[in-house]
């Protein structure tokens, strides 16, 4: 692309790479905020999860080559599957989708410079690379989680499982569920917001969409997940009740949050697969996917309707008929989204004009595997039939059909696809087809024949079994399969990396893509576009008339936008130009914020409190200094009609916040459902008067909020102090006396007493918790303010802290009307 | 009408194996030879209830139409390699709307009538047979409590308890309540009946019902800890007249030690620790940590199936029961040879 610029296009494509130098180094990695090195982060740290994960599943496949074998001992191989469950979701397959491709091609494929927070994104990183270490630790020291990923309770209790193995789960899940929430909220905001002028929602690439969808299930299906971790360990470590039936707990109370989560969890692992075969496949037929408008619909269904079936993985718990029934059909009802997704592939293939090179051959693998997951899938929503073949082998297939063919196989097609690229390089077409070919019959006869064992009545997670059982041969042809498997998978990295050094040269397209990251030089320099791209449909790239007037608005100097980091930022829906955004350059802090929060977590596994106390408050003076750096104020005239990318990412967060609350009041009630008496006798009715007339307070101090906000935006800084002080008055008073009546309550009402008492504290304990995040928030805004004075940066931040409060206050009444429930 | 369906579900796995293609034809041949064991102890398409009968039909009718479904799909596709250099469709050609009708007939009009059907078929009226039976439809409860890693059957209205070997009449509804004295355990006798879940605080129940007299495996079949491996139970279904006479000899209190050695071995057992976890009933032992004893000679294996019940397998067993089943709560007594001779003897003259 260089050598073909005029002159004074050059002159702007110099100063943009002046402006958009990285540090370079080993620095320059550790305070890198380039969406495209943080996706490079990404890639790499889950990838090596993936070769872990891998290992562990050769293990157990080598353990389970014969009956009666002793590779592994019955407490390694627990944690070897355990650990291969956590390590393939968690640390692989979601970190790599999210993490890494959509990290790397969302904002490429938007026309974007960066994500909407380019240090939250670093943060994410640094976050799941710490929560992914404190889970290898515990393997290392021999004190990996040992219950399954599934984790049920009792056996996670502490009573059957004393050592810190569940620990590290119930803290490591809470720890990198962090991350995954921070990633989505930036994607979904990076989306809705920093979309090129022009691209409005409907001209959106399909891959966005799944990419979107994915991050909403993440938002609102991880809190559930978060708190049944966070319940289990107040089991574990402070001896509260939720899960133990003798003091009026439910083991199903974890199974329900646990799935609230997990069924999602499915979707949010597939969808991003969905995205990328969407992209390879017009690639490579050279043609529109057949129904764009109807796929993304069913993109967006399918991560809604994930929030509905949880309870077909408890069809065998023994729950009245009526209830199964219902989930049954709502399980059947998502069929439909994914076939008509299904369909539009294999239609758009049909009447395109296939070229079937390496990422169309893994795309079309993805389709076989899926196909075949899929209709596992429904047979067992078939109630009888699951609660045959539940948690059997069979499921085993079902899931790695839907998972390993399904997510994998896209992931792996799409890094052949996006590999020119990201590195200018072609990768080896030839070695690229056998590497496919044997991973595709590998995955065919490692986990086809499970299906068979599952029928003939093998359980899953059985360190061994008899030799008398009949399942040795398949078993046998299961473990070669995996061999198998691995080496076609280890080709896919040889390929890759060879073609590195030595694949051939390849200029910005090779493939004639229709998305815009095609439109950029291979490998993307750090500021992705040296104009922001005109965009008149959902092919951008087949546009070539719009391509051809980009270079002219180059030379012109036009939407260049070169004075710093800087972005346009858009309508949500239309896409139409809002504002320019300056955006943050490299920082530490992001860095300095995740290993202070994992020493945290470490602290807390170790049940140091007061250490993680103190932990916690060097968090929050660092997340204060993150923000000291106000970037400059945008230069073009905002037309601002559009909330700032500050206040989505709020009401994200408090998305998430309100799952949560969600969750603890659905679970207050569960409990009280479960129990014959509410309280347990001998415990008072929680008194009215106090909680309600706090909380009166607290709601009033709403109004002093909104004054804030309108004199902010007045820019009449004095008032906007005086009315934010006010409030913080208020909120912190509100605090101050409910953390003393907390206090005297637990001298009378012990949440190790009942489950009643455990969900009550904990109930109060997380609002309060975050009215002292709150009170926090407004101390670090009036520190800044007062120092800085407004900014659009600081109006920003006092409209994002506002709309906390208001969600807070609208929680603490629900909380309030739960706490007084007994007593109503 | 029980036993024709049964043949009908025996019938059907021929047919509905050779329409399978590719790598699974390989595995289903293996399958076919007998090799991979197909209609095995533990199948759930070799059915001996009407209930389990009726879900193994079920699933073959589900195989048959998941093949076809999965055939028409990849036949597209093949379609698609075929035509690679020509764009359109064969026919039809390239009209969008009739791709987009495509779409619909294949996505969304043939899913829903399949998706009907199946509903119907498998969650309206499959299910009414593998739900818990009616209260009053059962003729006999088996009480079923699953353990860190055994299980315990008690016989309400007989003072029998077994570990590990249910025994139940044929051509009886047997209503079984099960239960778990620690973690979740699930209770799967795959010939017999759909699984259940043991989960504290819950009593589930599903009915055994066979009018195949027989020995069936069952396994644990949710994740309860380090021998989950090794928590295996028999069913033996017999005729009623045989299954009153064993159930008559299990509600009898320990036989009296007749035997020097086996005396012997009846002092050690109450002096060595065994009935601090054990029960004896009629005797002083009266532990409950580990199964009753009580006839434990009348057994066919022994740690929930992973050994037989021989002199030579219960003494390596007493000598150190962590190498055999690692984890179990059984710890190493420190027993001198001749004194696990000696037990062996007395616990193995307890029929």
């Amino acid at each position: 692309m260089a050598s073909t610029l005029t002159p004074p296009a050059q002159a702007q494509v110099n100063r943009l790479d002046r402006v958009w130098r990285e540090r370079p180094g080993l620095l320059g990695w550790l305070t890198t905020t380039d969406h495209k090195q943080i996706g490079l982060l990404y890639f790499f740290t889950s990838l090596a999860f993936f070769g872990a994960g891998g290992i562990e599943a050769l293990l157990m496949r080598t353990q389970l080559i014969g009956p009666n074998q002793h590779t592994l001992s019955p407490e390694a191989y627990d944690q070897m599957f355990t650990m291969h469950g956590i390590t393939m979701i968690f640390l692989f397959v979601i970190p790599m989708t999210t993490g890494a491709f959509g990290n790397y091609l969302v904002p490429l494929m938007i026309g974007a410079r960066d994500m909407a927070f380019p240090r939250m994104n670093a943060v994410s990183y640094w976050i799941f690379l710490g929560s992914g270490l404190f889970l290898y630790v515990a393997l290392a020291t021999g004190h990996a989680p040992n219950a399954g990923w599934f984790d049920y309770v009792p056996l996670a209790s502490k009573r059957y499982d004393p050592g810190l193995n569940i620990d590290f789960y119930g803290y490591g899940l809470i720890f990198n569920g962090i991350s995954s929430t921070a990633t989505a909220i930036n994607l979904i905001v990076t989306m809705f917001k920093l979309r090129a002028p022009g691209m409005s929602l409907a001209r959106m690439p399909l891959f966005c969409f799944a990419f979107l969808a994915a991050a909403f299930s993440l938002v609102l299906a991880l809190p559930a997940l978060s708190l049944a971790c966070l319940f289990l360990e107040l089991d574990r470590q402070l001896g509260f009740h939720f899960y133990d039936v003798a003091f009026g707990g439910d083991p199903l109370l974890w199974q329900n949050l646990f799935w609230i989560f997990g069924h999602p969890e499915v979707y949010v692992i597939i969808l991003p697969a969905f995205g990328i075969a969407t992209s390879i496949i017009p690639a490579f037929t050279h043609r529109r996917m057949v129904m764009f408008p109807l796929v993304a619909l069913a993109e967006l269904l399918v991560a809604f309707l994930g929030f509905g079936v949880w309870v077909h993985h408890m069809f065998a718990t023994g729950l009245a008929t009526v209830v199964t029934i219902y989930f049954a059909a709502a399980s059947m009802i998502i069929v439909i989204p994914s076939a008509i997704q299904l369909f539009a592939w294999i239609t758009t293939i049909l009447v395109g004009t296939p070229e079937f090179k390496t990422p169309l051959l893994w795309i079309v693998g993805f389709i076989v595997f899926f196909i075949i997951g899929g209709l596992s899938g429904v047979t067992v929503a078939a109630i009888p039939f699951d609660q045959q073949v539940n948690a059997s082998y069979y499921i085993v297939a079902h899931f790695h059909f839907v998972i390993f063919g399904g997510a994998v196989f896209p992931i792996l097609g799409g890094m052949y696809y996006w590999f020119p690229k990201l590195t200018g390089r072609m990768y080896h077409e030839r070695i690229g087809q056998l590497s496919f070919w044997l991973s595709f019959v590998g995955t065919m006869v490692t986990f086809f024949p499970m299906h068979i064992v599952g029928i003939d009545g093998m359980p899953r997670r059985v360190y061994t079994y008899p030799a008398d059982a009949g399942w040795t041969l398949l078993n046998e042809l299961e473990t070669s399969g995996a061999y198998l498997l691995a080496f076609g998978l280890l080709l896919v990295i040889v390929n890759l990396v060879v073609s590195l050094f030595d694949g051939r040269r390849v200029g910005r397209d090779p493939w004639e893509g229709a998305t815009l990251e095609w439109a950029t030089s291979s490998p993307p320099p750090p500021y992705n576009y040296a104009v922001i791209p005109s965009v008149t449909s959902a092919y951008p790239l087949w546009d070539a008339r719009d391509r051809a007037r980009d270079l002219g608005r180059l030379e012109r100097g036009e939407g260049v936008l070169a004075r710093g980091h800087e972005t346009p930022a858009s309508t949500v829906q239309d896409a139409t130009l809002d504002e320019v955004l300056a955006m943050p350059a490299h920082s530490i802090w992001p860095l300095t914020t995740a290993v202070v929060l994992a020493a945290l977590f470490a602290m807390l596994l170790l049940a140091h409190y007061l250490i993680a106390a103190g932990l916690g408050g060097l968090l929050a003076a660092a997340l204060c200094m993150w923000h000291g750096h106000a970037p400059v104020p945008a230069r073009v005239a905002a037309v601002r009609r559009a909330l700032p990318n500050g206040v989505w990412g709020m009401a994200l967060f408090l998305a998430a916040e309100t799952m949560l609350f969600a969750g603890v009041i659905s679970s207050y009630f569960y409990l009280d459902f479960r129990a014959r008496v509410w309280p347990p006798p001998g415990i008072p009715r929680p008194e009215v008067l106090d909680p309600s007339l706090l909380t009166a307070v607290l709601v009033l101090a709403t109004l002093p909020m909104v004054l804030a906000v309108r004199r902010a935006r007045a820019g009449d800084l004095p008032a906007t102090l005086t009315a934010l002080a006010l409030a913080l008055v208020l909120q912190a008073g509100y605090l101050a006396f409910q953390l003393h009546q907390l206090v005297a309550e637990l001298h009378t009402l012990h949440p190790q007493g009942s489950a009643y008492a455990s969900a009550y504290f904990t109930l109060l304990g997380l609002h309060h918790a975050h009215v002292l995040l709150g009170v926090l928030l407004d101390i670090g805004l009036l520190f800044w303010l007062v120092r800085q004075g407004l900014s659009d940066y600081r109006l920003t931040a006092v409209r994002a802290i506002a709309l906390y409060w208001y969600v807070i206050n609208a929680i603490a009444v629900a909380v309030l009307l739960t706490e007084l429930y007994p007593s109503l | 009408m029980r036993r024709a369906d049964r043949n009908v579900g025996g019938g059907r796995p021929d047919g509905a194996r050779r329409s399978r293609i590719r790598v699974p034809a390989v595995a289903l041949g293996l399958c076919a030879l007998g090799l991979g064991g197909c209609g095995g102890q533990q199948s759930i398409v070799a059915p001996r209830s009407h209930q389990t009968n009726l879900i193994a039909l079920l699933w073959w009718w589900m195989l048959g139409a998941a093949t076809v479904v999965f055939l028409g799909a990849v036949g597209l596709l093949a379609i698609a390699w075929v035509r690679r250099h020509s764009p359109g469709l064969p026919l039809l050609g390239q009209r969008e709307d009739i791709s987009a009708g495509m779409v619909i007939v294949f996505g969304i009009a043939i899913p829903l009538v399949v998706l009907l059907a199946l509903f119907a078929a498998s969650d309206l009226y499959v299910i009414r047979f593998s739900e818990a039976p009616a209260a009053g439809s059962t003729s006999m409860t088996l009480d079923v409590v699953g353990h860190q890693w055994w299980w315990e059957v008690r016989y309400p209205g007989s003072a029998a308890v077994t570990a590990n070997e249910a025994h139940i009449p044929v051509n009886t509804r047997v209503n079984v309540v099960a239960t778990t004295a620690d973690v979740i355990h699930s209770l799967w006798v795959p010939r017999l009946a759909r699984k259940i879940d043991m989960i504290p605080g819950r009593e589930n129940r599903i009915l055994f019902d066979t009018p195949d007299p027989g020995t069936y495996v069952g396994q644990c079949s949710e994740f309860c800890g380090l021998q989950h491996a090794h928590m295996r139970m028999t069913v033996v279904a017999e005729r009623p007249a045989a299954f009153r006479a064993w159930l008559a000899n299990m509600a009898k209190p320990t036989p009296t030690p007749r035997s020097a050695p086996a005396r012997e071995g009846e002092r050690l057992f109450m002096s060595r620790g065994c009935s601090g976890c054990h029960t004896l009933r009629g005797t002083e032992a009266q532990g409950t940590i580990g199964p009753d004893l009580t006839h434990v000679a009348s057994r066919a294996t022994l740690a929930a199936l992973t050994i037989r019940n021989t002199p030579a397998e219960l003494a390596a067993w007493l000598r150190d029961p962590q190498a055999i089943k690692p984890g179990n709560r059984m710890p190493d007594l420190g027993l001198a040879r001749g004194e696990v001779e000696k037990l062996v003897a007395y616990l193995e003259s307890l029929h």
